[in-house]
């Protein structure tokens, strides 16, 4: 075994550790809950993977946490904390299903890019605004994506409730929040007949590779990350700070109104109230599970998926409240960012090593 | 519509905005501790809910939003003690950790709701104590001592905020852990204890900002009671440069503008509600932007602790 | 090696460990499912809220409604699974689908926002029956119902006109859309027939479940004179606790009776009767009709129903109830229609 899958192996086990002990303390709630925990979590665990149903559902949610995750990783990268993903997800939403229901008899080769262009740009501009504040004007982006997710949602329940409603629900007189079903053309097509999972999850794959191109292949990839590690030492270096910060949420936002517009053309085919479903906060946790690389995000968005699924199959399967789903995905959070303090401390790690390898690990050769 | 601004609209405009201010200034003072320290604590609102719960729940069975409001405090301290442990001794990556915390929160507090109260159940809270002499001021009176008494608290916690930060010797260590943990270390300082005592204070106003909402307001529970306010709180400790004055004047300037939108959608001036929604937000970025230029926070934010290295 | 080697062994160990839980419950769901066949009789109905059970307003008034169905035809007879806080369409899609899998016969999806998810799912699942609302648009096996929230409005709304001392009548709405905008006009011309000088004033939190703030804006309104109060959604309660703290200030609720709570402050209330839908729609089914139909809810009959507050029965003026008790009849009888606002 090489030194390199060794370390990946000791990760894995160190993440493993910090799952199970996630899980025994959520027992402790399971059984306050009058629930067995064995059943709960042989569900939470096997519900996702078990069968088509499982599998392709966690891939549905894989998909928005991917690409929230890409957006997340870009802009972490860069130095700057969006918190904003909920609220560029909205405007992605809007801005595609906008230019879709607008133009319903453009054939798809032309609406479905004009579709995702319209997410992406929409996404980037709510992104865009934020880099921009902190850029020019020094305002922290932690504050003002706070504050434009609020204001993205009130925008976004106006539109759909107002400009952009469904005509019909205004002629049958239920007023229901919800824009027109955007042109059957451009609904993303099924990858497997019978189950949500749509294509574009290929799309979410190919773009987790054209951002890790992008980020560590292309010299502006090259400045935006060297912004990230510092400031100042790039100031020096000659790159204009500002405008890759400006860059980064832009594109960070644009990931997350693809996330937006994707959900838009693959699940819902209509713009609906609640289509954010909290993947601007899950993203950024898929994103650090990855430890903040673009194809780390994928292995990571898929257990996410899973973990959110699984977690909400386990409200059906042994009747618990709601609430529960969240109490576990909270500590599953905290035990796993924690166990990070172990991944770091190379003298824990050279213990690890020796229980699990053996005593002469330091005396075999790297490859 | 009979926009006529009469004063006692106004009256009411300001004391509402006081009322509405409370969570705000509560728990962003505390957030201000725990950032001053150098941690940033993104589960404010997570232990908000468990702070509301546990203030509804003490108060629904032992009858007295006093004791509702010191278990609060303490289920409050709990939280900021698991944060602690996360942040501080396991130097987990801050933001993450507080996310994690707040789904935690949410999560536990909905739960323990469901399993020991159920179905919506409404309490007595905290009465208005009207302050004698004081409250007969006219016009004041009325907007400033005629609240409940987390009201006062939170409006004295402001210059008794001010005064441990700047005046006390364990307000300038807080500060130096802050900015330079590695310059407070050699000085004798014990950082992480530092750090442990500003998250734990720091959680206890947050869960006193919830107890508020319960006991203080809506006298009664329900999912998700915080409704994103913590989230706000975190913000106008950027918004008031990690300064209790500052903290003060963001938050009142956003829940009088919140209390504004109220009034004018109640008095049925036209205008999109969704606009006045969201005034107070446009309100605080816009004066975050052209008021103050490059703001100041503590040095080392955000970056945990680690003996012997540097930054 | 021999330490991976056991290491290895204990993780394999623990998966087939797990595993094998999760083969007994798929074993345990299996069961589950050939069971209606062998008892036919048995209707097996599965219930998708947006919000939780006990929020007091729209998805309480169906639980109940459905404890009410078990009640009346047995609890032998009608099995009920639910799952609750089910807000992003995402997961409602999955446990919608996931119960269809496990053979229920009826799924209530009980939002709006569910609309799109079950025309997508119900094609897969021709046998099964779907319901949500509110909404208008069906399928051979959907069926959509559709509360006329405009008709208790308008009567609460004539009630608050001739009841109120202030001469205005305050309303807390969540975000202006859907029933909320239905009840509100209702209301608004309900007022405006009861008493021409009473205005009516509207204000929304932008939220559906925000109870502080609506008990601030009720606050708020009753500042700006406002002496019966109404509100629809989640966030309602929060705003009728508030009317609860003033004397002399009434709350009129919608949805479901709320006067459990507020004893003292809930004057009247327009009440779901889901019941008597569900019921139809087991009946439909049983005829072979598994869906296609637009459920309105009305007073004509009786899905929907008025409920005075028994204890606070001396508040309204006698002359105000019977002009109500007119209305009502005028609207049963199709002699009075509410018209919904058009845009």
């Amino acid at each position: 075994m090489s030194s390199r899958s060794r370390g990946v192996f000791i990760q894995i086990v160190v993440l493993l550790a910090a799952l199970v002990g996630a899980l025994l303390i959520g027992a402790v709630f399971l059984i306050l809950a009058k629930s067995d925990p064995l059943k709960a979590y042989g569900v939470m665990f096997t519900g996702p993977i078990s069968d088509k149903f499982g599998i392709t559902e966690t891939l549905v949610r894989t998909v928005p946490l991917l690409l929230v995750g890409l957006g997340i990783v870009i802009s972490f990268r860069s130095g700057i904390i969006n918190i904003g993903a909920e609220g560029q997800i909205l405007a992605g939403a809007i801005g595609a299903a906008a230019v879709a229901v607008s133009l319903p008899d453009m054939p798809a080769v032309l609406l479905l890019p004009l579709v995702f262009l319209a997410g992406g740009l929409s996404g980037a501009v709510w992104g865009g605004i934020a880099g921009w504040l902190k850029a020019r004007l020094a305002v922290n982006e932690i504050l003002s994506t706070v504050m434009l997710n609020q204001i993205a949602l009130q925008l976004y329940l106006f539109l759909i409730r107002g400009p952009l409603i469904d005509p019909k629900e205004v002629s049958y007189g239920t007023g229901v929040p919800q824009t027109a079903s955007i042109p059957q053309q451009i609904w993303l097509s099924r990858l497997i007949p019978g189950t949500r999972l749509h294509s574009g999850l290929i799309f979410a794959l190919l773009l987790a590779v054209l951002v890790y191109f992008f980020l560590w292949r292309t010299s502006i990839g090259y400045r935006m990350r060297a912004v990230g590690a510092g400031p100042e030492a790039a100031r020096y270096a000659g790159i204009k700070v500002e405008w890759y910060l400006i860059l980064a949420m832009a594109l960070a936002g644009g990931m997350a109104g693809l996330a937006g517009a994707v959900e838009v053309t693959g699940v819902h085919h209509r713009a609906i109230e609640g289509i954010s479903a909290g993947y601007g906060f899950s993203g950024i946790v898929a994103a650090l599970f990855g430890r903040l690389h673009p194809l780390g995000t994928i292995p990571a968005a898929v257990l996410f998926g899973a973990l959110l699924l699984g977690a909400d199959m386990m409200q059906r399967a042994v009747n618990i409240p709601a609430a529960m789903v969240m109490v576990i995905q909270g500590l599953v959070v905290l035990f796993v960012v924690s166990s990070d303090y172990f991944l770091k401390n190379p003298s824990f790690l050279t213990h690890l090593k020796a229980k699990i390898f053996g005593q002469k690990v330091d005396g075999e050769g790297g490859k | 519509m009979e926009g006529v601004m009469n004063s006692a609209i106004i009256i009411s405009i300001l004391a509402t905005g006081i009322r509405l201010a409370t969570p705000y200034l509560l728990a962003a003072l505390g957030e201000m501790f725990t950032q001053r320290s150098g941690v940033y604590n993104l589960g404010v609102e997570g232990i908000m809910m468990m702070g509301a719960f546990a203030g509804f729940f003490a108060t629904l069975h032992l009858g007295s939003p006093l004791l509702g409001i010191i278990a609060s405090l303490i289920i409050g301290a709990l939280m900021g003690l698991l944060m602690a442990l996360v942040s501080v001794t396991f130097k987990a990556e801050q933001g993450i950790s507080g996310i994690g915390l707040y789904m935690f929160g949410w999560g536990l507090s909905g739960l323990l709701y469901r399993l020991y109260v159920g179905g919506i159940t409404s309490i007595d809270g905290l009465k208005e104590v009207k302050i004698p002499l004081l409250s007969n001021i006219p016009f004041l009176g009325p907007i400033f001592f005629n609240q409940n008494i987390l009201v006062y608290t939170a409006l004295a916690l402001v210059p008794l905020s001010g005064f441990i930060l700047y005046k006390t010797s364990w307000g300038l260590n807080v500060r130096a852990v802050g900015n330079k943990p590695e310059a407070a270390d050699t000085l004798g300082v014990n950082v992480v204890r530092i750090r442990y005592e500003c998250l734990i204070v720091g959680s206890m106003l947050a869960g006193l900002a919830g107890a508020f909402l319960t006991i203080g307001q809506a006298n009664m529970y329900a999912d998700n009671i915080t409704a994103g306010r913590g989230f706000i709180a975190i913000a106008l400790v950027y918004f008031g440069r990690w300064s209790p004055w500052g903290i003060l004047l963001g938050s009142l300037l956003f829940s009088m503008a919140d209390s504004f939108q109220s009034m004018v959608q109640v008095l049925g001036i036209n205008f999109p509600y969704e606009l006045a929604v969201i005034l107070p937000y446009v309100v605080t970025i816009v004066a975050l932007a052209i008021s103050f230029g490059r703001v100041w926070a503590p040095a080392a934010l955000g970056k945990p602790f680690q003996r012997g290295t540097r930054g | 090696m021999k330490k991976v080697l056991t290491l290895m062994l204990a993780v394999f160990t623990l998966l087939a460990f797990t595993a094998g839980c999760g083969t007994n419950t798929t074993d345990a769901s299996k069961t589950a499912e050939t069971a209606p066949q062998a008892k036919a009789e048995k209707v097996r109905i599965a219930l998708v809220l947006p919000a939780t059970v006990d929020d007091l307003a729209w998805c309480q008034s169906m639980v109940e409604g459905l404890k009410a169905v078990q009640k009346t035809m047995g609890e032998d007879k009608v099995e009920v699974v639910t799952s609750e806080k089910l807000g992003s369409a995402v997961d409602a899609g999955a446990a919608i689908r996931q119960y269809a899998t496990q053979g229920y016969d009826i799924i209530i999806a009980h939002g709006s926002q569910y609309q799109s998810v079950l025309m997508d799912i119900a094609k897969d699942f021709p046998k099964t029956t779907f319901a949500y609302g509110s909404g208008f648009e069906t399928a051979p096996n959907i069926f959509a119902y559709d509360p006329q929230a405009q008709d208790g409005g308008y009567l609460l709304g004539m009630l608050a006109a001739m009841t109120t001392k202030s001469g205005i009548v305050g309303i807390v709405g969540p975000v202006e859309s859907g029933d909320a905008v239905k009840f509100n006009s209702g209301v608004q011309q309900g007022v405006a027939k009861g008493k021409a000088d009473v205005k009516t004033r509207i204000a929304y939190t932008g939220s559906f479940n925000d109870i502080v703030g609506a008990g601030n804006l009720a606050k708020t309104q009753m500042s700006a004179g406002a002496d019966i109060l109404t509100g629809s959604s989640q966030q309602a309660v929060g705003a009728m606790r508030a009317v609860a703290e003033n004397k002399g200030k009434y709350w009129l609720s919608t949805d479901m009776d709320q006067s459990s709570v507020a004893p003292d402050t809930v004057l009247a209330a327009q009440a779901y009767n889901w019941e008597k839908v569900v019921t139809k729609i087991i009946d439909l089914r049983k005829q072979g009709i598994l869906g296609g139909q637009h459920l309105t809810l009305t007073f004509a009959d009786g899905t929907i129903e008025l409920k005075y507050n028994e204890k606070l029965a001396d508040k309204i003026p006698a002359e105000a109830k019977a002009a109500v008790e007119q209305a009502k009849q005028d609207i049963i009888s199709g002699k009075l229609k509410v018209e919904l606002p058009k845009k």
